[in-house]
């Protein structure tokens, strides 16, 4: 962030991530009895004990640290859903599969805090790992091929950490290639242009990293 | 003019490079090591830094010749293995002044000659930055020129950062501006 010093350090770092991860809103169920809060992103309803209710996630984590509720895990969260995911990933291998934007870090912040409302949770944690390996080839994978003249990358469905780690190096390598590409090889006449111009015109304007 | 105050700009162009006067110059005989008066002969081979070389070029004083490092040898060395040269050794900023030096020379290949470098030696830089750990790498990075190694660094601390958050859970730091005392 802007005046912490590192001026070559990331926009975000993972702790701002999972910070910015914390707004999603999650169900659960607690175990005292409380009167509404208002917030100021929005009044949450007063709490009554075993009814669900829903929150943010700071104020459930804050709540299920101080043993005051009972966390539901989100839909998504299911071993069905996540072995689905798994699947559609590993079948379709230049798209990214739908997933909560901030997947990474709710996931981390749930299994880390309220580990024992998931039933099945070594298998819920095994395959996110399995979900987060498997994305990141695929971005890995995407980044080989920059270095053809690619002006401008669309990934759709990244969420938000993968965003984050690769952001550096791709506007940097994104940078270079601009810089060497564009003025030397169109200003020189010469061997090299006739080859390069017949590649250069599927290319532009945009060339997208990953099929829509 | 945006790169005037930019520092690897101004490093890059202290790099020498040997040119070739058309014209007598005198009074300059400084710069020519080999000369007995005080003029600079002409025809005479002098070593200049690129930021004099690029305007006496400009005015069809000198003649630059191109350092050895982009030579036909060195091609030929990026040809058979791009990642493999030792690029550093050679000439740290060796693409900005390849390209520096595509507008002096007037060299048609040069350009062309760099792309190709950088991107047989783009996908090694991307593998070993995304998977290095703290003990493997310096042998690699100590090929790299300093482009390169600003693109191997923000793909590495990216890695390394991800890592640390992964494995330690969040942690309460101390914002930077508590740690001053006021006096």
């Amino acid at each position: 962030m802007a005046g912490q010093g590192n001026a070559a350090a990331s926009l975000f770092t993972e702790p701002e991530m999972e910070f910015l991860g914390e707004d999603e809103t999650i169900s659960i169920i607690p175990n005292v009895r409380l009167e509404a809060v208002q917030l100021i992103c929005g009044d949450f309803g007063p709490f009554y004990p075993q009814i669900p209710v829903k929150v943010p996630l700071w104020l459930g984590i804050a709540m299920k640290k101080r043993s005051k509720c009972r966390i539901q895990p989100p839909d998504w969260m299911s071993v069905e859903r996540l072995a689905q995911v798994l699947d559609d990933e590993r079948e379709a291998p230049r798209e990214f599969q739908p997933l909560p934007f901030h997947y990474v870090e709710i996931s981390r912040l749930l299994l880390d805090n309220a580990r024992e409302d998931f039933e099945n949770n070594f298998m819920v944690q095994s395959l996110l790992e399995d979900i987060k390996d498997v994305r990141w080839d695929k971005v890995e994978a995407g980044l080989k091929t920059l270095a053809t003249r690619t002006h401008a990358v669309k990934l759709k469905n990244v969420s938000a950490m993968e965003v984050n780690r690769m952001r550096n190096f791709t506007v940097r390598a994104l940078q270079s290639f601009y810089k060497h590409d564009s003025e030397d090889l169109v200003k020189q006449t010469g061997l090299e242009s006739d080859s390069q111009t017949t590649s250069t015109s599927e290319h532009l304007p945009r060339r997208t990293l990953r099929p829509r | 003019m945006s790169k005037y105050y930019d520092l690897n700009d101004i490093l890059v162009e202290d790099e020498v490079v040997s040119t070739v006067f058309h014209h007598k110059a005198n009074g300059v005989g400084y710069l020519d090591p080999g000369s007995e008066d005080d003029n600079v002969e002409k025809g005479a081979v002098v070593e200049l830094p690129l930021w004099l070389a690029q305007d006496l070029s400009r005015r069809k004083i000198i003649q630059v010749n191109l350092p050895p490092c982009f030579g036909a040898k060195v091609r030929k060395e990026v040809q058979a293995d791009p990642a493999c040269v030792n690029l550093r050794s050679k000439c740290p900023y060796f693409y900005e002044m390849g390209c520096k030096l595509a507008d002096i020379t007037g060299d048609p290949s040069l350009g062309g000659f760099l792309l190709s470098t950088l991107r047989g030696r783009y996908r090694d830089i991307l593998c070993k930055a995304l998977t290095s750990t703290i003990t493997s790498t310096p042998k690699f990075m100590t090929l790299l020129t300093q482009e390169e190694t600003h693109l191997f660094e923000a793909g590495r601390d990216s890695m390394r950062t991800f890592q640390k958050w992964r494995l330690q859970g969040p942690q309460l730091e101390r914002a930077p501006i508590l740690g001053r005392k006021r006096r």
